[in-house]
């Protein structure tokens, strides 16, 4: 019923046309200026008001109460940091296809999924191919190389999550080009149901314990001393931390510096100009979906190495919360999406200790932030960048 | 170089290879000899070897015939017809025989494969390969599944270009509709008292039918009409006012949670009349919908569909958090809710819930028809073709689209309320994602804003699978691919809406822009 109807006939309607024009602009009349400022002062007005309470409670909670420890927090941070690092990546991944096709890529946590099922299946053959030595005849390959294994998964993962992005582009969203954003968004619905329960039904509904090399094995690392206590800087956890840094570089410098990332920029600008100009409208978007799959399938083998359990429904809230994530840096907005990841996932791991509440709730926390943020700061916190014509 | 028709045929070829290959890795190949045989209603529920077959041939067909369809550019010859058929069926069929292979060796090694793949049992992979081994097994499916695809790549292009059969199929279709065209007919359906009959009828089959169908058929019609008045509801929000709702379940489960707390034992003993409870569930629920859409519904649409479906999440986790289990009962959750009554006494065997569903689809269907054809439906349907447009011609958008998000939450909870009495227990986990995008799909594939569509849909999806228990696994999956599907061929469902043209088509030439 949105489409296929006489839209067009709307349209072309003339004095409807210019009205249009004339409501697109800036509101002129004084009553709708008045109604928005209005509006703007009431989102101020609650931000302010539920600000106010978030750090009463946190002040509480931490300097009142005083249940944890110095040590507990930096506990927390890191651990929040090191998700956010994923949440970030994938976070990337909603932003750049948001920018560039202004819809919600809803299956995009199922990519990051698939590539931490690519990643666990590398392991688990790499186990079982034998690499002896003199020393330990039992060695397997994942211990005997353990790098070799790790950028092997890591290659596996993101190209599984890549090609995944590219044929999902390619067979569910290309066809739908010129369709209301609506059925895109459904397409992506659908598509994410169907690769959640392509994955259960191969793979099995139970959840899989990712076996790690010994060396990055999940309880060694760093130990750092906190007032008086121990904090464990884990192995897997800075490597992800580091990883997914190193990854957000590479992306950050591939859209301002390279050619593709200036089409990139071109297209999500304005694409019909960008095709007058030269550029490969299709090429283009291949690639962005490309590149955000491989960003989530990076952020997949992270959640294999660091998080150690995988299963279908494992990247549906990854994916939910890095939306949230990408909207609370600013839709459109790479460093946006990046700041808006790390926020996140730190919030996340903080939150339900500061706030005083149960441990389960840290999803909803995670939800909570995005509704705010759409109260208080709908184009979040720096900004979107969406084109004017997709305003 | 590759003629197009060989290309052509080995495309098609990998894309069913593939096809056939995830099948069996997902163990459908068992489960679609199963539904054969169903079909061809033998009685025995084990698949055996014959069904099996007739699926397999039945996909190498399809894979033939889609092949060897009509060609855009090249001239539809025999040759042509005949050469993608057979490439596709190999293909096809390579595909198959290979993995069928593979997996036989693997079994014939003693190695299980359902360590990492737990739905390939020995007994699909020996099925897969007709009970030999290994080798002649892959060699009959390979040439099966060839010789299907030749031979559908045939019929389908006779089919096409006989002239016997084209003129035979032009002549039925045409004897048909001069039927249902015929001024006989037309009299017939448009006479007032045919119509009164058929609708008395129509009431009295409504009557009869629950007393008389049996507890199971009572069970999954209710289930049925509680979603359809689920469908109508988010029709109103998205398929009128072209507002995405992902997170739906919430204010289902906002209805059901404030009936089951004012009427069950426990944990409150508020013991109410069920029809205040029902009065007060649905109210509720309308409210949380207009809270939701206060700030959320100014702003560009997908924020709407994302933060409903946050509220969603939100208020499943928390119905399952400790932290509301003094409120709510947390994960247990609430059991012995109560039924109707009609003055004082119960009315809540199963034939009088299928009453009391049918009254409270009637009613939302009649609102609802109301409502389309009302003011504040032509605003919403305005909104939906285009916003801005809408509000230039004095609609204020944000007030209907809140009456529309409050509207179809109200109808959520009451479909809630009906959920939560009917099972007499209602759970968090009654309240997963999978029931909003279940109303979704049944919207969409009916026929998004059209109430005839919505009832198809129901019908099918929440019927169907109702029937077909084999499926019940893969239903999920063939859920996501029906949406992308129906998006693409028929993005306006089965029966598309139809709606009055508001506006002439403009005259060219216009004038010009003024300044």
């Amino acid at each position: 019923m949105f489409w296929g109807l006489p839209q067009h006939l709307l349209w072309q309607s003339p004095h409807l046309l210019k009205r249009r024009q004339y409501f697109m602009d800036k509101p002129t009349s004084t009553s709708a200026q008045v109604r928005l400022r209005l509006e703007r002062y009431i989102r101020t007005f609650a931000g302010i008001v539920i600000g106010v309470f978030l750090l009463w409670r946190v002040y509480n909670v931490i300097v009142l109460q005083h249940n944890f420890g110095a040590d507990t927090w930096v506990r927390f941070g890191l651990a929040g940091l090191i998700l956010g690092g994923m949440y970030a990546l994938i976070a990337i991944g909603y932003t750049l296809v948001y920018g560039i096709m202004f819809m919600i890529n809803f299956a995009h946590g199922e990519v990051m999924m698939l590539g931490a099922f690519g990643g666990f299946f590398t392991f688990e053959a790499l186990r079982f191919i034998h690499a002896p030595t003199l020393a330990n005849p039992e060695l397997n390959f994942l211990n005997a190389h353990p790098f070799v294994s790790v950028l092997l998964a890591f290659l596996v993962g993101i190209s599984v999550s890549a090609t995944t992005g590219y044929f999902l582009e390619r067979i569910a969203y290309r066809p739908l080009r010129k369709a209301p954003r609506l059925i895109l968004l459904i397409t992506a619905i659908g598509a994410s149901i169907f690769l959640q329960n392509l994955a259960m039904l191969l793979f099995g509904p139970q959840r899989k314990n990712v076996v790690n090399p010994d060396i990055l094995d999940r309880g060694a690392g760093w130990i750092l001393k906190v007032s008086g206590n121990d904090v464990l800087i884990s192995y897997t956890g800075i490597f992800s931390l580091v990883l997914s840094t190193l990854l957000m570089i590479g992306l950050y410098n591939l859209v301002q510096r390279t050619k593709l990332g200036r089409a990139m920029r071109a297209v999500a600008s304005d694409r019909n100009t960008a095709s007058l100009m030269g550029v490969d409208v299709d090429s283009v978007i291949s690639k962005t979906f490309m590149i955000s799959g491989a960003l989530a399938g990076a952020a997949g083998v992270m959640w294999d190495i660091h998080m150690g359990l995988v299963n279908h429904y494992t990247g549906f809230l990854p994916g939910i919360k890095a939306f949230t994530a990408a909207v609370m840096g600013g839709i459109g907005n790479i460093p946006g999406a990046m700041l808006g990841g790390m926020l996140l996932g730190v919030i996340e791991a903080i939150g339900p200790a500061a706030l005083g509440i149960d441990f389960q709730l840290k999803d909803v926390i995670a939800f909570s932030i995005l509704v705010l943020v759409l109260i208080v700061r709908p184009s979040g916190i720096l900004g979107e960048k969406l084109s004017e014509e997709k305003l | 170089m590759r003629s197009s028709a060989v290309d052509k045929g080995l495309r098609t070829g990998v894309v069913f290879g593939i096809i056939i290959v995830t099948m069996f890795l997902i163990g459908f190949t068992v489960t679609g000899a199963e539904l054969v045989g169903k079909i061809l209603g033998t009685p025995s529920s084990s698949p055996s070897l014959l069904f099996f077959s007739i699926f397999m041939i039945l996909v190498g067909a399809w894979a033939g015939a889609s092949a060897s369809a009509r060609p855009l550019v090249e001239v539809d010859t025999w040759k042509r017809a005949l050469t993608t058929g057979v490439w596709a069926g190999a293909m096809s069929g390579l595909f198959s025989a290979v993995i069928g292979f593979l997996f036989g060796e693997l079994i014939s090694n003693k190695i299980d494969p359902r360590t990492y793949l737990p739905s390939v049992s020995p007994e699909s992979i020996k099925m897969f390969l007709f009970n030999q081994t290994p080798l002649t097994g892959s060699l009959i499916l390979f040439s099966m599944l060839t010789v299907s695809g030749l031979a559908a790549a045939a019929l389908s292009f006779f089919v096409r270009n006989n002239d016997s059969v084209k003129s035979s199929k032009r002549k039925a279709s045409e004897s048909v509709w001069s039927v249902i065209r015929s001024q006989r007919v037309s009299n017939v359906v448009q006479n007032k008292y045919t119509r009164y009959g058929s609708l008395l009828a129509f009431a009295i089959l409504l009557i009869i039918l629950p007393r008389v169908w049996g507890g199971y058929w009572n069970y999954v019609l209710g289930t049925v009409g509680i979603y359809i008045i689920l469908g109508l509801g988010i029709n109103i929000i998205t398929g009128w006012a072209g507002q995405l709702v992902i997170g739906y379940v919430a204010f289902f489960a906002v209805g059901a949670y404030t009936f089951a707390l004012l009427t069950a034992p426990e944990p409150h003993h508020l013991m109410m009349n069920f029809w205040i409870a029902l009065g007060l569930g649905v109210l509720a629920a309308g409210i949380s919908g207009l809270l939701i859409g206060l700030p959320i519904l100014n702003l560009r649409g997908d924020y709407l569909a994302i933060v409903t479906l946050g509220f969603a999440e939100i208020i499943r986790i928390l119905l399952k958090s400790d932290l509301m289990t003094a409120y709510t009962a947390g994960p247990r959750g609430i059991r012995d809710i109560a039924g109707p009554t009609i003055f004082g006494k119960p009315f809540n065997s199963d034939v009088d819930f299928m009453y009391l569903i049918i009254i409270a689809v009637l009613v939302v269907t009649f609102l609802a028809n109301r409502l389309q054809n009302s003011r504040t439906g032509k605003a919403w349907y305005a909104i939906n073709l285009d916003e801005t447009v809408a509000r230039a011609t004095g609609i204020n958008t944000f007030a209907s689209k809140l009456l529309a998000l409050s509207l179809s939450a109200a109808v959520a909870g009451l479909a809630g309320v009906l959920f939560a009495s009917r099972n007499q227990f209602t759970g968090p986990d009654d309240h997963a994602l999978m029931v909003s995008i279940n109303v979704l799909c049944l919207v969409i594939v009916g026929g998004i804003g059209n109430i005839p569509g919505i009832f198809l849909g129901a019908f099918v999806l929440k019927g169907l699978p109702e029937v077909l228990r084999e499926t019940e696994s893969y239903r999920l999956l063939i859920f996501g691919v029906l949406l992308i599907v129906m998006m693409r061929l028929r993005p306006e469902g089965f029966l598309p809406a139809k709606r009055p043209e508001l506006e002439k088509p403009a005259v060219q030439n216009l004038p010009g822009k003024e300044g």
